[in-house]
C-alpha cells in the first residue's frame, strides 16, 4: 500500500476516500457543532481542490468528448460529474453567506438572508444523491482499485 | 505526491479562478424574484428545541451519519441496479 503515491490511480483513490470521509464529516452539523462545521467548511476546500487536480486530465478533455460520439453512460456522467460541481460550489458559497460562526469570528458581518439559508440547506441535502449516482457511475473503477488497494505488495 | 505537484500552481489559480466566477453567477440569484418571494415568506427548517431534545445525546452524533449514508447509498444501489438491467436489456436482443 506504500506505493500508492507511484500510481496515479492509487493516488485518486486514496484522495477519493479522503474527500468522502471529509464530505461526511462536514454534511454532519447536527454531529460537529455549526462552528465545527464551518471550519471544518474551509479544510474540505483542500480535498475538493485536489480531487479536481489529480482529474485535470479529464477536466480538459471533457468539452471535447462531450461533442464527440461517446456512450450514453459515459455523456450522462460527464453532465453529472458538471452538475455536482455546481452544487458544491452553491453549497459552499451558501454556507459562507449563512456563516454565524467562521465570518462574525473573523470580524466580518454578514446580514443572513432566508434566501441563502434554504439554498444551502437544500442543495447540501440534494448533493448526498448527486454524490450517490456520481459513485454508482465509477462503481467498478472503485471496486477495481480497491482490490489492487487490498493486495499487498502489488506492482504499481 | 507527484501527480499533485506537477503545473499544481497554475492548475489551482485556473481552478479557483473558474469556481470564483462561477460562484459569483450564483450570488447574483440573490437579485432575483424567486430569492425575494423566499425572503418574504421566509424559511425555518428546525433547530435548537423541539423535538430533537427527546433524542439521546449519543444518538445526535450518529444519526446525522446515518442520514448520510441512506442519503448517498440509496441513489447509488439504485443507479447500479439501473446500469446491471441495462446491461442485461442491451445483451438480450443479442441471444
Amino acid at each position: 500500500m506504500s506505493d500508492w503515491k507511484q500510481d496515479l490511480h492509487k493516488t485518486r483513490y486514496v484522495m477519493d476516500v479522503l474527500l468522502l470521509i471529509s464530505f461526511m464529516l462536514v454534511s454532519a452539523p447536527q454531529a460537529t457543532g455549526l462552528t465545527g462545521h464551518e471550519w471544518l467548511s474551509v479544510l474540505f476546500i483542500v480535498p475538493f481542490a485536489v480531487h479536481l487536480l489529480l482529474h485535470w486530465d479529464w477536466i480538459k478533455q471533457s468539452a471535447k468528448r462531450f461533442i464527440q460520439h461517446i456512450s450514453a453512460k459515459e455523456r450522462f456522467s460527464l453532465v453529472w460529474n458538471y452538475l455536482l460541481y455546481v452544487m458544491m460550489l452553491l453549497a459552499t458559497v451558501s454556507g459562507f453567506l449563512v456563516s454565524v460562526a467562521l465570518l462574525p469570528t473573523l470580524n466580518i458581518e454578514l446580514h443572513i438572508q432566508d434566501f441563502w439559508s434554504k439554498i444551502h440547506h437544500d442543495s447540501a441535502t440534494l448533493i448526498m444523491p448527486i454524490i450517490g449516482v456520481h459513485l454508482a457511475l465509477h462503481w467498478r473503477w472503485i471496486v477495481n482499485l480497491t482490490k489492487r488497494m487490498r493486495m499487498k505488495g502489488a506492482k504499481v | 505526491m507527484k501527480y499533485l505537484q506537477y503545473h499544481w500552481k497554475s492548475r489551482t489559480c485556473a481552478v479557483l479562478l473558474i469556481s470564483v466566477v462561477i460562484s459569483v453567477l450564483l450570488i447574483s440569484l440573490e437579485l432575483t424574484d424567486w430569492a425575494a418571494q423566499i425572503n418574504q415568506q421566509g424559511y425555518s427548517h428546525g433547530g435548537e428545541g423541539g423535538e430533537g431534545n427527546k433524542v439521546p445525546s449519543f444518538l445526535r452524533y450518529i444519526l446525522p451519519f446515518v442520514k448520510e449514508l441512506v442519503l448517498i447509498g440509496v441513489p447509488m444501489l439504485l443507479t447500479l441496479l439501473f446500469l446491471k438491467i441495462s446491461r442485461m436489456l442491451k445483451r438480450s436482443p443479442n441471444r
